[in-house]
């Protein structure tokens, strides 16, 4: 029962904790950089204040209540299931040996899934980190950014059964432990620097335009910090356009100002532009005012968005798409994660659309992958997180409602019956 | 300085309790591997209450949570991302279906007071500030609670004091944002206030 000798060790030393835990508590300023000025006025917005976040169950659906059935495609493309059982399924990025990691949020777990004896498997790789929603990959190593937190594993897929001590660059990084949109979506760009979110600390407020509101760039091991973009609310989501190679990012615009919106955004950081200001908290989507936090000019030098993602669409992860297996009209959009919403009496979003770009930074959203929502009963069945296209030119799309990841190919007409044997062999 | 004083020695009793808890659980041997749902549950009422109410300082009472709520919580304390040291190695070896069957018991007994002396002017105050921080935007209007969010009404006062200052002090892992910018800020009194609204609905 080391249990049990655990339990008396820590009661000895509860004595010891006690006065430490006295001293750190004695403070009573809020934690830093939380936002006591929050300014959100649900009243004024005349929305439902019963609205709430939806909860993201822990436990992950059986594979034989995946609502794969639900899943609604253009013609010619399919949908299967790839891997289940990972609660909370979000971030995803592929390591060199073919190791998908993915990240969760509120569960503190990363998996690493694998193909193990011809079945797939997901292992939890690591669990009890805040919200390790941050993950990259580079030169064999695997980096993870919690809330506050920044570890480097190397050589990680020669190590997943037994996960070393990572190499720490927190301090390096040094990026405000403020929880309020603070998990981390980062990536490393084609100038392999590595590319960091830093969310508002509130729904809307005055933020500090020095630390929040921003995505950063670094160099890998956390030096030479430069601000890329500012008046960001909260991105999860960025990735390079493959010809222009510039940064294109999703924005969830704020709540409680209203059902219909602000809407979220897609942006365009320009050749040339890094550091432009995107608006928060003073102007939204395409030049909305905000209705709470007011000043003369409030969209005066603000980089309007290429194109509107929709109303509290929680607009997430965008990858553009350089494949061959999908039709040709299909190489270098972008496909877009839509979470959906939770501050919208009609729900909206729950699926994943297209974004067609154009040299000069305007954009069109059409949908793709539908049917996770039902309108008219106001339901959902599932909520996209993430998508990541694969090396056969396939594209993953996380659930993080039900714990799996579906992979979606396509076949042309021509190879469609051929193909049809092969259904449900393990890919 | 004499607020720290007190503090320091009410959190020295809070870890002394608990861990006397924890022990008397282990002596018990109840968690041993392959107990049933029924005897888990004795368990969970050493502390927790025989009918999920609480009559131990600052341990919270469970009847009436939401279901979802309750397995969340097990769930995050199983994992290591909300650390409890008392409750760490109770959950740690328990199944997705225990926590399932936990979840269900306490979500349907039901909640009655706890005894504690309830000050209707701070049952007045904490209305108001309930009502400034739209507390029943996620908790509902009778605070009984939701989903991943936890019945507040009947609650214990001590807990209640408890957990809303640890979410304004230091940000709670594993828990939404939400809380802690809801509380930050506030002043004791206003957290005591809403302490004892809760516990008088």
């Amino acid at each position: 029962m080391t249990t049990c000798r655990s339990i008396r060790r820590s009661l000895l030393l509860a004595g010891t904790f006690a006065g430490v835990f006295a001293w750190s508590a004695a403070a009573q300023a809020p934690p830093p950089g939380f936002s006591a000025l929050d300014k959100s006025n649900p009243a004024a917005s005349k929305q439902d204040t019963n609205l709430k976040p939806h909860p993201t169950p822990p436990i992950a659906t059986a594979q034989d209540k995946l609502p794969l059935d639900k899943i609604k495609l253009p013609a010619g493309f399919k949908a299967e299931v790839w891997s289940t059982g990972h609660p909370g399924a979000r971030t995803m990025v592929l390591g060199d040996k073919g190791t998908l990691f993915m990240g969760t949020r509120l569960i503190g777990r990363v998996y690493a899934i694998i193909n193990k004896d011809g079945k797939r498997e997901a292992k939890v790789l690591l669990q009890g980190l805040t919200q390790p929603n941050g993950l990259a990959f580079k030169d064999g190593a695997l980096y993870v950014f919690a809330i506050n937190k920044v570890y480097r594993y190397d050589n990680i897929e020669d190590k997943l059964d037994n996960p070393p001590q990572p190499v720490e660059l927190t301090e390096k990084y040094n990026l405000p432990d403020t929880i309020h949109h603070n998990w981390k979506y980062v990536a490393f760009g084609p100038d392999g620097k590595m590319y960091v979110q830093v969310g508002a600390n509130c729904n809307i407020c005055e933020i500090n335009p020095g630390i929040h509101g921003q995505i950063r760039r670094y160099d890998a091991d956390g030096s030479n910090m430069e601000i890329v973009a500012r008046g960001v609310r909260n991105t999860v989501g960025f990735d390079w356009h493959p010809q222009t190679k510039e940064l294109w990012f999703t924005d969830n615009g704020r709540d409680w100002a209203g059902n219909e919106g602000p809407s979220d955004e897609l942006n365009r950081i320009a050749k040339g532009q890094e550091g432009a200001n995107y608006g928060f908290p003073y102007c939204h989507a395409n030049g909305v005012a905000d209705p709470d936090v007011k000043k003369p000019n409030p969209c005066a030098g603000v980089t309007m968005p290429a194109a509107l993602t929709g109303p509290h669409a929680g607009t997430l992860g965008i990858k553009f798409y350089t494949g061959d297996m999908f039709p040709a009209s299909y190489k270098n959009v972008a496909f877009i994660a839509r979470r959906g919403s939770w501050n919208r009496e009609k729900k909206f979003g729950y699926d994943v659309a297209i974004a067609r770009t154009a040299a000069n930074g305007s954009a069109k959203i059409e949908p793709f992958m539908t049917g996770l929502l039902d309108e008219g009963k106001n339901e959902f069945y599932g909520r996209p997180t993430y998508v990541l296209p694969m090396p056969d030119g396939s594209l993953l799309v996380s659930d993080e409602q039900n714990g799996a990841t579906y992979r979606i190919s396509y076949d042309t007409p021509a190879t469609a019956s051929v193909q049809q044997k092969g259904k449900g062999r393990v890919r | 300085m004499r607020g720290d004083v007190l503090h320091a020695v009410s959190t020295w009793w809070r870890s002394l309790a608990l861990g006397l808890a924890a022990v008397a659980v282990c002596m018990s041997g109840a968690f041993a591997q392959g107990t049933s749902l029924a005897e888990k549950i004795q368990t969970c009422g050493v502390c927790h209450g025989e009918d999920g109410n609480s009559k131990m300082e600052n341990i919270p009472s469970l009847a009436g949570q939401p279901e979802f709520f309750v397995l969340n919580q097990l769930f995050l304390m199983r994992e290591g991302v909300r650390k409890v040291d008392a409750m760490a190695p109770l959950v740690k070896d328990l199944e997705d279906a225990d926590l399932d069957g936990l979840a269900k018991h306490y979500n349907k007994l039901a909640p009655k007071p706890s005894g504690e002396p309830i000050d209707p002017a701070l049952v007045k105050r904490g209305a108001e500030v309930a009502a400034q921080k739209r507390c029943g935007s996620c908790h509902l209007p009778t605070l009984a609670g939701q989903e991943q969010m936890p019945r507040l009404a009947k609650q214990r006062i001590d807990y209640l004091i408890f957990t809303l200052k640890s979410y304004r002090d230091t940000p709670r892992a594993g828990a939404d944002t939400a809380m802690s910018a809801a509380v930050a800020g506030l002043p004791d009194s206003d957290l005591i206030a809403l302490a004892h609204y809760a516990a008088s609905l």
